[in-house]
């Protein structure tokens, strides 16, 4: 594998969501509009890129348990102001996400990625590295979130489209779940099809 | 293997011959419409079935037939008067889901009860809502007087107005004939084509509250409107003894049908919901699979145990 796609990795080839089964809960509980997505978008987006560069200036002689804190309390600190600034741009769907907004603080890409890939990285790289894990995220969250408000809803942002027959038990989490079920096996489908393509048909293609 | 897979076969021609009876019964209280219902369900969910198989890289075998007598059981939870499109839509669902979860060797719930749970959270207004026994609906008509079913009369009020010849009959909206659902569990327990401990198990739990906790003044009339609403009886017949889902063992098997009917029956005493028992045969999937799991995990230690006296010896 060549630099540059291990740095668009999180995008596509590795994805948070889809092939690392990461930060699912929101996606299932609150992924069912898409002004729910851009609220998580927008607080996942922040959280994590900020903690992330700041928790890389930690320095790495402290023991592992030690560091793994520090990383959750610096996020908890970009929290706060996060949520201040959540609150004006997103003053309702805030309260319907709940808990799973303060959940974002503690997701696995700042307490599980940090450690085992972005810190092993040089700082730009990681940098580059970060935002595309992040996109790929975003990604997939607008993806679930519009499919399902369509069908679930019959709406876009809010906005009626005309469908004939809703199915409102997308809207609902075990919908989501299912839903993205669905996705996850797709995307691996697809990943094993392109990664089998890549390698010429003739070797052995694990699907992680 | 060869006995065991020809034996399965039998199984879903059994429960298929059970089910295409009681469809017949449907006909003849609700029209060609129950019937033209029952087609496009199942042909939904058998092109469904090739797709994922065919997704999944298998080939279509007789044995992934299983999704036509789900479709069957699916449609006769239905009133003959719903949405096709929304049957349809269910019967994808159904079908897509239990491959998601690894088909047909893999079964964590039953196809029907999800697709009912699954048109309950979607389409409850149109899944509660049945016409009058001997109202006859056109394919492309759309019903026009609509009543509650039976279920729910019983469950508010905790009396019914039905002879016991209409109960055998099955002419009260929203219920199936008792008479057929009766021959149909001694046919299918008796061939062993249905677990027969979840089975006794549920008609116990359903028998020992109906009589402890009766829902009417006469223990006798709560009795026999318990099994002859909330689809108590078909519901003990074709998904909680589904053979798929239920414990393999009859002991616990027993235990698995008998909490099955304690608990729908205590939330249908309580919350006066109607076919609470295909709700809790879902949620209780998991104490099912658990027991599946405990006796498996037994098989193995007996095994090895057996390995072991034989290398003393």
């Amino acid at each position: 594998m060549n630099k540059r796609t291990s740095v668009f990795d999180g995008l596509i080839g590795n994805n948070t969501v889809l092939s690392s089964l990461m930060v699912i809960s929101p996606v299932i509980m609150c992924g069912d509009t898409l002004k729910n997505a851009m609220a998580i978008i927008y607080a996942f987006s922040a959280i994590t890129f900020i903690s992330v560069i700041a928790g890389s200036f930690v320095p790495r002689k402290l023991p592992y348990a030690v560091r793994i804190i520090i990383y959750t309390i610096i996020s908890s600190l970009v929290f706060i102001p996060v949520k201040f600034a959540a609150q004006q741009f997103f003053p309702q769907v805030i309260n319907r996400i709940g808990i799973y907004f303060m959940l974002l603080a503690v997701n696995s890409l700042i307490i599980v990625q940090t450690e085992a890939k972005f810190y092993r990285m040089k700082r730009g790289k990681m940098i580059f590295s970060l935002i595309f894990y992040i996109f790929g995220f975003d990604a997939v969250i607008l993806i679930v979130s519009f499919l399902r408000e369509l069908i679930a809803h019959g709406t876009i942002y809010d906005r009626v489209v005309d469908i004939d027959t809703l199915i409102s038990g997308f809207g609902l989490p075990f919908g989501g779940f299912i839903f993205l079920g669905l996705m996850c096996g797709l995307y691996r489908k697809i990943r094993s099809v392109s990664r089998h393509e890549n390698t010429g048909g003739d070797s052995n293609v694990s699907d992680d | 293997m060869q006995k065991k897979l020809k034996s399965e076969r039998f199984v879903w021609l059994d429960i298929m011959i059970t089910l295409i009876t009681l469809e017949i019964m449907q006909f003849f209280y609700y029209g060609a419409r129950a019937v033209v219902l029952c087609g496009i369900c199942a042909v939904v969910s058998l092109i469904t079935e090739i797709i994922c198989t065919r997704l999944m890289g298998r080939h279509f075998t007789a044995d992934d037939l299983y999704c036509i007598s789900d479709a069957l059981i699916v449609t006769l939870m239905l009133p003959a008067v719903i949405d096709f499109k929304i049957a349809g839509i269910a019967c994808v669902f159904t079908v897509i889901i239990k491959n998601e979860f690894g088909g047909r060797k893999n079964m964590i719930f039953s196809p029907a009860s999800v697709a009912y749970v699954f048109m309950l959270t979607s389409w409850r207004s149109q899944l509660i809502m049945y016409t009058e026994p001997h109202v006859h609906t056109g394919i492309s008509e759309k019903a026009g007087n609509l009543v509650s079913s039976a279920s729910h009369v019983f469950n508010t009020t905790g009396k019914l107005n039905f002879t016991d010849f209409e109960i055998l009959m099955g002419n009260m909206a929203g219920s199936l004939s008792m008479l057929l659902l009766v021959v149909s569990a001694v046919i299918l327990f008796f061939r062993s084509d249905i677990s027969k401990g979840a089975f006794v198990g549920t008609i116990t739990g359903t028998l020992f509250l109906a009589c402890i906790l009766p829902m009417c003044s006469n223990i006798y009339d709560s009795v026999k409107y318990t099994f002859s609403t909330n689809m108590v009886l078909f519901a003990s017949v074709y998904i909680i003894s589904d053979r798929r889902i239920a414990p393999k063992h009859n002991y616990y098997a027993f235990f698995y049908g008998f909490f099955t009917a304690v608990f729908s029956y205590a939330l249908v005493a309580f919350t006066q919901k109607e076919n609470m028992i295909i709700i809790v045969s879902l949620l209780l999937t998991p104490v099912a699979l658990a027991f599946r799991n405990l006796e498996k995990n037994i098989e193995l230690l007996e095994k090895a145990e057996k390995k072991g006296a034989v290398t003393v010896e």
